[in-house]
């Protein structure tokens, strides 16, 4: 056998379609048409390798986790545990005893915002965020607000959706005693750069929370590079299953903070006198959970690792653009959101159309796209309208997806224009 | 465009050219929608006489159901007492939750039978009629919620 010269394996061309063949449900016909589905910042459609463990564990292992010691028992505490391990590797936490299983980022902050901010919090106090956080981001602050007597301050945004990270920073005066900001913005897709704000944060003494849902599926995520104190996602946008998500929080961080909710599986010993809790994360995690959720979630981390992140995230670079072009050359379009980084996201409207009108006809056309307010009331505050259209694009969405969502946009045109 | 008995020809027309839309000089009632689902504002303006609605304008920002379920309610309304107006809306809300194909007393309005199919979509129609009863009970704001 002759020897092969060394050569650079070369980088494998992206396609799409090898990975939509995955995905079930991208097979069915809406309408009867082929689906298009440009809702993934919504929820994400889920591969074949997750509705398999989800099945798998309902019929080969069900039992509830970290209690009994069956065989059946057993092995449904190593796959639910071993989804913990996953997300530590996941967004490369420091250890995998601080990721909290949550429901997802609203369960997430709310703890943060009831066990971390509501006892440091006093009259005058400051919480920072910015004017495009999703309702999970500021309603559980207001909230601890209404109850302490502290004050919500918004950092504000460029018309292009970019934060204006110098204001931000200015913000960061003594008085305020939490920061929260989204990394990637589920209407804009402007990604935020967590990794300077975290710094001024840190250097202010400030604890930041980053607000990961819609970043998890599009970008890579280093907790500790980042610098921040808290970290949340959610497993459904990640091709996982719905009621699944996640707190990563700093260890020192999680031991200070007082259970959220009370029940079983959180506690050490409980007497009528006296009840001890758990070491975190088990802590936070009161009552039987979502085992097969994140049996689920597990295996979609193990999906997207395989695929690679940063492959993930170069051919949706790539889609973006390809279709930020075409939406472009729609006559009457407007675009919100053009940060020179942001994710496969785009909120748009067209002149004398209604979101909604649009998107019922687009789904006539067996086309799936979001139309509404997106969760996010101050942002469409900011840009004076009610409600937006928005696609947003996964990696097994395709440049002939787009061509045909351009041209069913037309139709719609000339039957509303 | 396929499939959109929705958006049929009497739709698209009192979109396109909504009837009585604007404001009154001196309304005797007003009041404003909202859907809470997608943003949408209605604003309602009555002028009424002996218990009857005598001119009623609409205006807002709105989707084209509501626009066109807002103009042609404009037209239904006139010389209607609220009580005949509460039956209407009754009658309305059936048939836009396919509960009755259609009623010869909606007028107009039946061209919104097809949202029986679009069950997300029902609120936007429903807006109006809710803005409506609320400035005839003389309150100064209503949403789609608990309509049903």
């Amino acid at each position: 056998m002759n020897a092969v010269p060394s050569e650079k394996p070369k980088p494998e061309r992206f396609d799409p379609l090898r990975y939509r063949a995955d995905f079930p449900l991208l097979a069915r016909r809406v309408h009867d048409k082929p689906l298009i589905y440009f809702d993934n910042a919504n929820t994400a459609q889920k591969p074949r390798a997750v509705i398999d463990a989800v099945d798998r564990y309902y019929r080969e292992f069900n039992a509830n986790v970290s209690r009994a010691v069956h065989t059946l028992g057993e092995e449904a505490t190593s796959a639910y545990e071993a989804t913990r391990d996953k997300l530590a590797r996941f967004i490369n936490a420091p250890s995998r005893d601080e990721i909290v299983l949550t429901s997802g980022t609203t369960q997430a902050i709310n703890t943060v915002a009831y066990s971390f901010a509501m006892p440091r919090l006093k009259p005058g106090d400051e919480i920072l965020v910015t004017t495009m956080e999703h309702h999970a981001n500021i309603v559980p602050w207001q909230l601890m607000c209404e109850r302490t007597g502290a004050r919500l301050k918004v950092a504000p945004i460029m018309p292009s959706g970019e934060l204006i990270a110098a204001r931000f920073i200015e913000m960061l005066t003594p008085s305020v005693k939490l920061a929260a900001i989204v990394h990637v913005s589920n209407v804009l897709g402007t990604v935020n750069p967590v990794r300077d704000l975290a710094k001024a944060c840190r250097a202010r003494g400030i604890p930041l929370l980053v607000d990961g849902s819609q970043a998890a599926p599009h970008v890579p995520i280093d907790v500790q590079a980042l610098g921040c104190d808290f970290y949340a996602l959610t497993g459904h946008k990640l091709f996982g299953p719905t009621g699944t998500g996640m707190l990563w929080a700093r260890r020192e961080w999680l031991e200070a903070m007082p259970p959220f909710f009370g029940g079983g599986e959180m506690i050490k010993t409980v007497s009528f006198d006296k009840t001890t809790f758990a070491d975190p994360p088990h802590k936070f995690e009161a009552g039987t959970p979502n085992i097969a959720g994140f049996i689920g979630l597990g295996a979609a981390l193990d999906y997207v690792e395989a695929i690679g992140r940063d492959r993930i995230a170069a051919y949706e670079r790539d889609l973006l653009v390809y279709a930020t072009t075409a939406l472009k050359s729609v006559p009457g379009l407007r675009l919100f959101g053009e940060a020179p980084h942001k994710a496969a996201v785009l909120s748009f409207l067209i002149d004398g159309i209604h979101a909604h009108d649009l998107a019922t006809l687009l789904d006539h056309e067996g086309i799936a796209v979001r139309s509404g307010h997106h969760c996010a009331h101050p942002l469409m505050q900011f840009f004076g309208v009610p409600a937006t259209a928005r696609a947003s694009l996964a990696f097994y969405n395709t440049r002939d997806e787009v061509d045909r969502f351009v041209a069913a946009i037309g139709r719609v045109r000339k039957l509303l224009g | 465009m396929p499939s959109s008995n929705l958006y049929t020809q009497a739709v698209l027309d009192h979109c396109r050219a909504p009837r009585n839309f604007g404001v009154l000089a001196s309304p005797t009632h007003v009041a404003d929608g909202a859907n809470p689902l997608c943003g949408d504002t209605l604003r309602m303006e009555l002028r009424c006489e002996d218990g009857r609605v005598a001119e009623m304008r609409f205006s807002g920002d709105a989707c084209a159901i509501a626009r066109a379920a807002a103009s042609m309610l404009s037209e239904l309304a006139i010389d209607r007492s609220d009580r005949e107006l509460a039956g209407l809306q009754q009658v309305f809300i059936a048939l836009v939750g396919g509960k009755v194909a259609g009623d010869d007393r909606l007028g107009g309005l039946n061209a919104m039978r097809e949202l029986a199919n679009h069950p997300v979509r029902q609120k936007c129609a429903l807006l109006p009629f809710a803005t409506l009863r609320a400035a005839l009970a003389g309150l100064r704001s209503a949403t789609t919620e608990g309509i049903e």
